[in-house]
């Protein structure tokens, strides 16, 4: 598999403008051109960034919570120092179906790493430390006076045990905010065992029972094709972070304890399941892509692939069955006249959603993404496809306004990615640098941090301590 | 000032038992609220805008909630088959009831009503903007500028204004049109089309069951938020406008999809429930249902388990529970396990060796041999766990309007500054007079006269 016969991103231009634009009065571009003035990422390099007073040590290895924590407080200007085992963290080498051909390599040294670690490695600076030996543990200590948070998820109480933990460290250091992460806790009869990492918290919350289709459509249980409860354990936790922060700067001066897990943070985001079952003893069924809640809001098979379709309250309900009339009059008819489909909330029982997406199905047979969402836009129905991967990445509105972008790194050369959605006015994320080679910085960091001479370099590289 | 002084300082204490005290759900009411002070207007609806408020109010803030007179907001009419509803939905509605869709994305907050389209109206969200802190709204872009209550306006009356935006699609671009709702944005954003079985086995692209790019793209709001707050006190003294876009932040979580498809042109498919990237890391059929009597459908299906042995050590002990020693010599190495046609056949031989079994049974055996594993739990065996019932994670609360509700405990623990429940919601306009009484300055009679004409 060359890299040399893909076409190179973007195959499709990136509107201008002016072509985005065109043909609208001033008052109708006023607004957009005034948001796009004050957010666009091209400006973000004239402006400060929010978190550039703070360090973050991230500790964590071998799971995703941890660096997704780190890459948006990275992202939001922190200065992040990814603390690695001698070799690096073993998330490094994870490649999918093992493909050593889809690793990113750096020029210099010829190390490979994985596109999923990489991609999370934003902004953040990388050195090595073997908290395995007692020397290296000294030097951790010196090091937790220099930093506002550590971030760790080795198994609970390993770090205490070692003399590392949060209650020997916030002795060095009172302004420490440390925050562990994992998938079910450090504490409870369940607590983690060593290892663990996404889908685990997906299993175990009630995420992948509710998610797929049902077992009458063939479904079982489902995760998530990303580790998913990952991202929002890692969010959950930033939050818990820049709280710890807020509450810091502002009012105590001193640092906490925060500890965030993948499972809570999607228990947290199960919506209605608690009060359901809390209610009449209800459990959260598979409804593959219905609603359980809402009618119409779903997707189903098209002509070419999947569409949604959203609208859960009668000015869209009619529009949608307008759009569909114009090409099949008799299934609006036959809905418009259904006695049972006239309110909302006579639309919710499951065979009045069996019967609406069965008839739209009629329609949707007929009509591609493009062409369904073209439809329904002009009456301002909410609807699109099913977006794969190469769609995402050449989707005029997402090139333009720089959801997707290519980045180009001194060590590996183009990369593309996913780009911070923290766009605002006065400190907007940005990317400053896509990942680094495992201990790029060990000679920076250990110099202005501790001090360390070339001879303590020669010295610690041999005891495997760096 | 640490509030966890108590606990601290005892080295004979075990580190669990210190975390149980440190974090235990009983003692947050104990200990002081972070955003203290912190007052949020959330002119918000359906669950992007409301989630992420709720979440500053888990931590404190006085978050105040507005919606349309009388009815509310839309996701007050929104529940599971239409049928759990908490009663009322507002004083002058108490015939009708709040659905659960609510539940979870509105809790601790102060509920008033206000006509956004009205002049009176518009002069009273004036009034809260000039004492608040935190403007959240996710209508479609510049509504609120044509009413006056956009950045723009609200920023000129209040400098320290940190104004957020959340949305679909974003207000510039070509597609700034767009309505959009969470399944828009999981179906645009990339992570719809890669979730779902395979095509080879007879799969579809699978929809998210939670509402995730809104309830996480509101917490994604919610970190942009606090950085503006720590850096509006701490350095700027200035507010901000910020955008979030829920699309665009499922377009951020795609792992290495674009990173290989720039590189390599190769689009990342769908894999069912194992991992392109580990193996054995994926979820297996039990052949046995764990509740065979039961007649809830939910219960007496097959059961599911993740079974975890990516390690060569882990993979070894798993052949040897299992009594395959042919995978033991043929998939020794984690790079040849990975690969898609040793997948293909280690998954069914765990299913064929799971066949007799409940998912407990598998946990069992796996237990004893030190292999990784999590059952897949439905939300009864989750609400009813004793781990997350310790942890506070799913909770009795007694809700001063709606009496006995479980509900979810914040998503993360503070030792110091814990995140709290404190009630799920109130009806419709439930804090006209303590909100505006206090905020904008108006009488019983006022609020009265404004109620009877529906501006509030």
């Amino acid at each position: 598999m060359s890299s040399e016969k893909v076409t190179p991103w973007p195959a499709v231009p990136i509107p201008k403008p002016e072509e985005v634009y065109a043909g609208l009065s001033d008052q109708a571009k006023d607004y957009p051109l005034y948001l796009e003035s004050i957010c666009r990422q091209s400006h973000a390099f004239e402006k400060p960034e929010a978190l550039s007073r703070l360090r973050v040590y991230d500790t964590s290895t071998r799971m995703m919570i941890g660096h997704w924590c780190s890459s948006l407080l990275a992202e939001l200007g922190a200065e992040v120092i990814q603390v690695e085992p001698p070799g690096g963290d073993p998330m490094r080498k994870l490649t999918p179906f093992g493909r050593k051909e889809y690793m990113f390599t750096d020029k210099e040294s010829g190390e490979p790493v994985g596109a999923h670690f990489l991609h999370e490695m934003r902004n953040k600076m990388s050195i090595t430390l073997n908290l395995e030996t007692e020397e290296g543990r000294e030097i951790f200590k010196k090091m937790a006076v220099h930093t506002d948070v550590i971030i760790e998820n080795d198994p609970p109480g390993h770090r205490d045990s070692l003399g590392i933990g949060y209650r020997q460290l916030k002795e060095l250091n009172p302004r420490l905010i440390y925050c562990w992460v994992g998938q079910l806790g450090q504490w409870g009869p369940h607590k983690d065992k060593p290892g663990m990492l996404d889908p685990t918290a997906q299993a175990a919350c009630g995420f992948c029972h509710g998610t797929g289709d049902p077992k009458e459509f063939g479904g079982t249980p489902m995760r998530s094709a990303l580790w998913m409860c990952d991202h929002v354990g890692g969010t959950q936790a930033a939050m818990g972070i820049l709280t710890a922060l807020y509450y810091r700067e502002v009012v105590s001066g001193e640092g906490q304890f925060v500890e965030a897990t993948s499972a809570e943070a999607v228990i947290r985001i199960l919506d209605y399941s608690w009060a359901w079952y809390g209610m009449d003893g209800s459990i959260r069924p598979r409804f593959g892509n219905w609603d359980l809640a809402i009618n119409i809001y779903a997707v189903n098979p098209c002509k070419d692939g999947y569409m949604m379709v959203g609208g859960g309250h009668d000015r869209l309900w009619y529009r949608i069955w307008r759009v569909v009339g114009d090409e099949y009059p008799k299934v609006e008819d036959d809905i418009l006249g259904d006695p049972h489909l006239r309110e909302v909330a006579d639309r919710l029982a499951m065979n009045q959603q069996i019967k609406t997406y069965t008839m739209l199905g009629e329609w949707l047979k007929d009509n591609s993404r493009s062409e369904a969402e073209r439809k329904l836009s002009k009456q301002q129905v909410a609807s699109g496809g099913v977006l794969y991967v190469n769609e995402v990445a050449e989707y005029p509105h997402f090139k333009y306004r720089g959801h997707v972008a290519e980045t180009e790194s001194p060590h590996y050369g183009k990369i593309l990615y996913g780009t911070t959605p923290f766009q605002q006015k006065e400190t907007p994320g940005r990317l400053k640098w896509m990942g680094r080679p495992t201990g790029y910085d060990n000679q920076d960091t250990y110099r202005r941090l501790l001090g360390f001479t070339s001879e303590d370099f020669t010295r610690l590289q041999k005891a495997n301590v760096i | 000032m640490a509030t966890d002084t108590a606990v601290s300082n005892a080295p004979q204490i075990s580190f669990e038992e210190f975390c149980r005290k440190t974090f235990d759900p009983k003692g947050e009411f104990a200990k002081p609220e972070a955003l203290k002070g912190i007052r949020v207007l959330s002119c918000t609806q359906y669950i992007l805008g409301p989630s992420c408020a709720s979440y500053l109010a888990e931590l404190g803030a006085e978050v105040i909630k507005i919606e349309a007179p009388r009815r509310g907001e839309a996701m007050r009419h929104t529940t599971p088959f239409n049928e759990p509803f908490l009663y009322p939905l507002s004083k002058h509605v108490p015939e009708r009831g709040t659905g659960l869709g609510f539940v979870g994305a509105n809790c601790n907050e102060y509920f008033i009503a206000i006509d956004f389209h009205r002049p009176e109206g518009q002069n009273l969200v004036k009034k809260l903007a000039a004492k608040s802190d935190v403007f959240v709204e996710n209508y479609r872009p510049g509504t609120f500028d044509r009413w006056t209550l956009g950045y723009r306006q609200l920023s000129a009356i209040n400098p320290r204004l940190i104004y957020q935006w959340l949305g679909g699609f974003g207000g510039w671009g070509p597609g700034r049109v767009r309505a959009s709702y969470d399944i828009l944005g999981q179906s645009q954003g990339g992570n719809f089309g890669m979730t779902g079985k395979a095509e080879f086995q007879g799969g579809s692209p699978a929809k998210h069951t939670i509402w995730l790019a809104d309830y996480w793209g509101g917490m994604m709001g919610a970190v942009q938020i606090l950085a503006a707050l720590y850096y509006r006190d701490k350095i700027s003294g200035q507010g901000t406008f910020m955008e979030y876009s829920q699309v665009h932040g499922v377009t951020r979580q795609l792992e290495y999809a674009l990173p290989l498809y720039g590189r390599h042109g190769i689009t990342r498919e769908r894999w069912g429930t194992w991992d392109t990237q580990l193996c054995v890391h994926g979820i297996i059929k039990c052949g046995k249902s764990s509740y065979a009597n039961s007649e809830n459908p939910q219960e007496n299906e097959e059961g599911y388990i993740l079974v975890s042995a990516y390690s060569d050590e882990d993979f070894a002990r798993l052949c040897k529970t299992i009594g395959d020693g042919n995978f033991a010599t043929k998939y020794a190495k984690a790079d040849d396990r990975v690969k898609a046609q040793a997948q293909m056949e280690i998954y069914p031989a765990l299913e064929k060796w799971a066949a007799d079994k409940t998912k407990e049974d598998v946990a069992n055996i796996l237990d004893k041999a030190n292999i990784n594993n999590q059952p897949v739990w439905n939300s009864k065996e989750v609400a009813t766990n004793p781990h997350w019932q310790q942890r506070g994670s799913v909770r009795w609360i007694d809700d001063p309007y709606y009496g006995d509700l479980l509900h979810q405990g914040p998503g993360y623990k503070l030792s110091a500054t814990p995140p709290r429940t404190k009630w799920a919601m109130k009806p419709v306009g439930a804090d006209n007079e303590y909100i505006l009484g206090k905020l904008a300055g108006l009488s019983p009679t006022d609020i009265k006269r404004l109620e009877d004409q529906e501006c509030i």
